[in-house]
């Protein structure tokens, strides 16, 4: 089946993102079946002058947004999905060398669980996937201004908790 | 330049999208505004961490899971669209045969200004109908041979012109495959 072939090749993209934005493996597995159900669904409105990829993240994305968003309203912390706990390897307050590789994915998914779902997604876009400005605001159905901002406050916010946890773990 | 307009400027000099004079211009105010350096350089931080950030590949059943979800769904669209398109072949035979017969055994009756007339004797008038019907079913199988042939060769061209719009409906379904 041709389909397969698609999930083939978007199956790793499409779980990071899942992976990233909902934090754990299980649920990330969930999402990223179910953005590609929905993309199989909604084959016919996909337009072939986008490229197929900018589309295909545009659903898992809002897809994500949306679990975060009922998450929130069900009263679960975000922390508490994490689904390993943050152990930092030293208390030097350089976060640069703070973080051992093996810690390092936990903190990143620590740090991004305090941003809005759509700033998380901004980031996630930006950082793992290198798009540019106009690609992030057509996948997730913004003006390249408010990604622009978005991106802004969302690295300011990750900064200030980077050195929160760093000056935390100095005077501990 | 301004501590504020300096601040707003570093997610863009992260990102490669200053002009050459905005660049200058941040430099220049970096090199003696120690507060504003730090605060590139905590903005830095968060770029490099998450720059160094591997992308997770997704569990080797994933594929596997994703298709055999499509397939199931699939299975499940074609018996939709089977049994919809068999209630409808049955609804139309069950039509085309049923209504001459009625409306010629009302003619032959006489009974359909009983019915209209309705009123008291209604209830009466439908048992009277059902004996007669049960009692007068074999007598008139032999008047109404025609339409009945006629109808039923109907019903068999309704059905296999369904039976194409059901083969037509699956394959268009197969949007992938």
């Amino acid at each position: 089946m041709a389909f397969g072939r698609l999930v083939e090749a978007y199956q790793d993209p499409v779980y990071n993102l899942a992976y990233r934005m909902l934090g754990n493996g299980p649920e990330a597995e969930d999402a990223a079946q179910e953005a590609f159900i929905r993309a199989y669904r909604h084959l016919a409105s996909y337009d072939p002058r986008r490229p197929f990829s900018t589309w295909l993240f545009s659903i898992a994305s809002h897809y994500c947004i949306d679990r975060l968003r009922r998450r929130r309203i069900d009263w679960l912390p975000l922390k508490e999905e994490i689904a390993e706990p943050v152990r930092l390897a030293s208390a030097s307050p350089n976060p640069e060398s703070v973080v051992t590789e093996r810690d390092r994915e936990a903190w990143i998914q620590e740090l991004m669980s305090d941003l809005s779902p759509q700033d998380r997604a901004a980031v996630i876009l930006h950082y793992w996937y290198d798009y540019p400005y106009k690609e992030i605001a057509e996948i997730l159905g913004l003006t390249v201004s408010a990604v622009k901002s978005r991106l802004y406050r969302a690295r300011r916010a990750l900064a200030d908790q980077m050195e929160g946890e760093a000056y935390a773990l100095q005077t501990s | 330049m301004r501590c504020r307009r300096a601040r707003d400027l570093m997610p863009a000099r992260l990102d490669g999208e200053l002009s050459r004079e905005e660049l200058v211009e941040v430099e220049e105010h970096l090199a003696w505004c120690s507060t504003c350096r730090a605060e590139w350089q905590k903005i830095r931080a968060v770029d490099q961490l998450f720059k160094s950030a591997p992308a997770r590949s997704a569990p080797t059943h994933l594929r596997t899971q994703i298709m055999t979800r499509i397939d199931r769904r699939e299975q499940a669209r074609r018996a939709i669209a089977g049994g919809l398109a068999l209630a409808m072949g049955a609804t139309a035979v069950a039509l085309l045969t049923a209504i001459p017969i009625a409306l010629g055994l009302l003619e032959n009756l006489g009974i359909a200004p009983a019915l209209l007339i309705g009123g008291v004797g209604t209830a009466t008038q439908l048992l009277t109908l059902l004996d007669a019907l049960s009692r007068t079913m074999l007598v008139l199988l032999d008047q109404f041979a025609v339409p009945l042939v006629v109808s039923s060769l109907s019903s068999l061209v309704v059905a296999l012109a369904l039976n194409g719009l059901w083969i037509a409906m699956i394959r268009r379904l197969r949007v992938a495959g």
